[in-house]
């Protein structure tokens, strides 16, 4: 009986640990960048939800493709449409990865860090493997997290021929995003 | 005189041509606030109608351009944050549920929500940007989206 009792406690106590090891957000901050000679595209998104685990170093994003803001219209649009981003059939983009340099990140030291991240995208239907760089930056024990990476939209399955989107859209779009985690708990 | 006739329509073309690419490139963004919404709800239904079946609520409420459904949702606040970009947001959940909708609204429509704590009930127009959805490979639980929202009186 007393044994049962103290397991009991120690899995309370593992469980509890567990919750305090991951930080997360529902408002994060995705832009997307997109140039060509004829127009600059921006467009941003600001209900990006994500979590980090500072013992597991999983990450993961989910991000809602409708809420992407352009300034013009038409051009959201174009980009909701079945042509491009399909958000209708689509309507969120994941991302899972982890952490392969977890040692190089004190989750408990104020400090900025480099953090590779390496996982699996899905946007448009299609997953694929990427790796790219994640800045985490601790600053009085609360946790942010920065990256900047180029996709290609073909590798997603977003082709578009002819007509005057596939001149104006770049075929290779640059993504921000910026994650306000919470307070490292301890 | 059949010149002058040819010359004329053309401009006539060129500009109707103009008017229209000054249309497309000027198109004013739908305006949420004054569309009339597709239906009144409250946010354990929504959110439990996303559970029961994705791909109908999806097919239901979503706009293949985006221009997906505006709605009006009754709710208790359970949360009250600020975006990155200032924008008031309120999450509307009962305490029993595991997820809500999260209504973001716009610097235009902030101030609505300055007499307003957690607790209360509110019916908040919105447009539905996704629905709410329990993620078992990510561990997450996500609350349906509802964007430029305002305070329904």
């Amino acid at each position: 009986m007393k044994n049962l009792f103290l397991t009991l406690f120690m899995a309370a106590i593992t469980i509890s640990a567990f919750c305090q090891d991951k930080q997360s957000t529902t408002s994060g901050h995705i832009k997307f960048f997109s140039s060509t000679p004829a127009e600059d595209i921006e467009a941003n998104n600001y209900k990006i939800i994500s979590n980090i685990n500072q013992v597991t170093g999983v990450i993961v994003f989910s991000v809602p493709m409708q809420s992407f803001e352009f300034e013009k219209a038409l051009m959201q649009k174009h980009y909701n449409s079945k042509k491009f981003l399909d958000t209708k059939t689509f309507p969120k983009s994941k991302f899972k990865g982890t952490i392969t340099n977890l040692a190089a990140i004190n989750f408990a030291n104020d400090g900025v860090y480099e953090a590779d991240v390496k996982g699996a995208l899905t946007i448009h239907g299609v997953t694929k493997e990427i790796s790219e760089k994640f800045t985490i930056t601790i600053k009085e024990g609360k946790v942010t997290g920065t990256t900047e990476f180029d996709i290609v939209l073909s590798d997603y399955g977003v082709i578009f021929k002819g007509g005057k989107p596939s001149t104006n859209i770049s075929k290779t779009i640059k993504i921000t995003a910026n994650l306000n985690y919470g307070k490292v708990s301890t | 005189m059949k010149k002058a006739k040819i010359f004329k329509i053309t401009a006539l073309l060129a500009a109707i041509a103009i008017g229209y690419m000054a249309y497309l490139w000027f198109m004013p963004h739908r305006n949420v606030q004054s569309t009339k919404a597709f239906v009144t709800i409250e946010a354990t239904a929504l959110v439990n109608e996303f559970l029961l079946d994705t791909d109908k609520a999806n097919s239901l409420y979503l706009d293949s351009e985006g221009e997906s459904k505006v709605l009006i949702v009754n709710g208790t606040i359970s949360n009250v944050d600020k975006d990155q970009l200032g924008q008031q947001v309120i999450l509307l959940k009962n305490p029993s549920d595991k997820m809500g909708v999260s209504c973001t609204f716009t610097i235009e429509t902030n101030d609505q929500i300055e007499k307003l704590k957690i607790g209360d009930s509110v019916k908040i127009k919105g447009v539905i940007r996704s629905g709410a959805e329990y993620d078992e490979d990510l561990d997450l639980a996500e609350n349906a989206i509802l964007e430029k929202c305002a305070i329904v009186e």
